[in-house]
């Protein structure tokens, strides 16, 4: 157990392998490291890109409307 | 005395940007995302940007560390079809209940040379506009990608010069 509420199960043994099972409460996010580490180097290789053409206007806060999960009404 | 309390709480402060120089906004419009950005984890607050002629990207400029911003864009200017399905935890830990409440952001990278521009569908950040509080949000289901082509006819936001 880790903590009162995730639990860590062996699901299966085979030879040299163990699979392992992560029970845990809907509210917290379980993933595969692999992926948080990819999300992670996407985000770095997004924030270095290239210097923006700066504009004349200079930078303004941003109108995120609200956009949810739907995407916007088709014309 | 006269009653400054209220421009106290909402005052304006400007900045010096070392990528989009001098910017001006409220304590009202700073996003707080309390778990961090992955790569970013110790980054809390951002602000949402606009540049001049390229509004359809939003920078999400981090607050914390000023040399920090990333390009992103609504998906569905890109990705009509785009239906991602946000699990539980993204639900009750922004505590999302009406659609209007809340704005979905996926970042887009652009190759060195600018041959390619991707968007992160896998992981959209969710950004509830009530509470001002955004995560970045791993989908579950649907098989997106990290990198998802964006078609060239969409518009470049850094590199299209």
């Amino acid at each position: 157990m880790i903590g009162d509420d995730v639990r860590i199960v062996v699901v299966a043994v085979d030879r040299d392998t163990v699979k392992l099972g992560i029970e845990a409460p809907r509210t917290i996010p379980v993933h595969r490291s692999e992926v948080y580490d990819e999300i992670q180097r996407t985000n770095r290789a997004a924030a270095g890109e290239p210097l923006t053409p700066s504009a004349p206007e200079g930078p303004k806060v941003a109108d995120l409307g609200g956009k949810g999960r739907r995407p916007p009404p088709k014309p | 005395m006269t009653e400054t309390t209220v421009e106290a709480a909402d005052r304006e402060i400007t900045v010096a940007l070392p990528r989009f120089g001098t910017c001006t906004y409220r304590e009202s419009e700073v996003l707080t995302f309390p778990w961090g950005l992955p790569g970013f984890a110790t980054q809390r607050r951002f602000i949402a940007l606009n540049l001049g002629g390229q509004e359809k990207f939003v920078w999400l400029q981090s607050l914390d560390d000023l040399s920090v911003a990333l390009p992103t864009a609504d998906p569905w200017q890109i990705f009509e079809d785009y239906a991602p399905h946000l699990p539980p935890y993204a639900s009750s830990s922004l505590d999302l209940k009406n659609p209007e409440d809340f704005a979905t952001l996926c970042v887009v990278v652009v190759t060195p040379g600018a041959a390619e521009m991707t968007m992160n569908l896998l992981a959209p950040i969710v950004v509830n506009l009530r509470t001002k509080t955004g995560r970045q949000i791993t989908l579950e289901t649907g098989g997106y990608s990290v990198r998802t082509p964006i078609p060239r006819k969409a518009p470049a936001p850094a590199a299209g010069a």
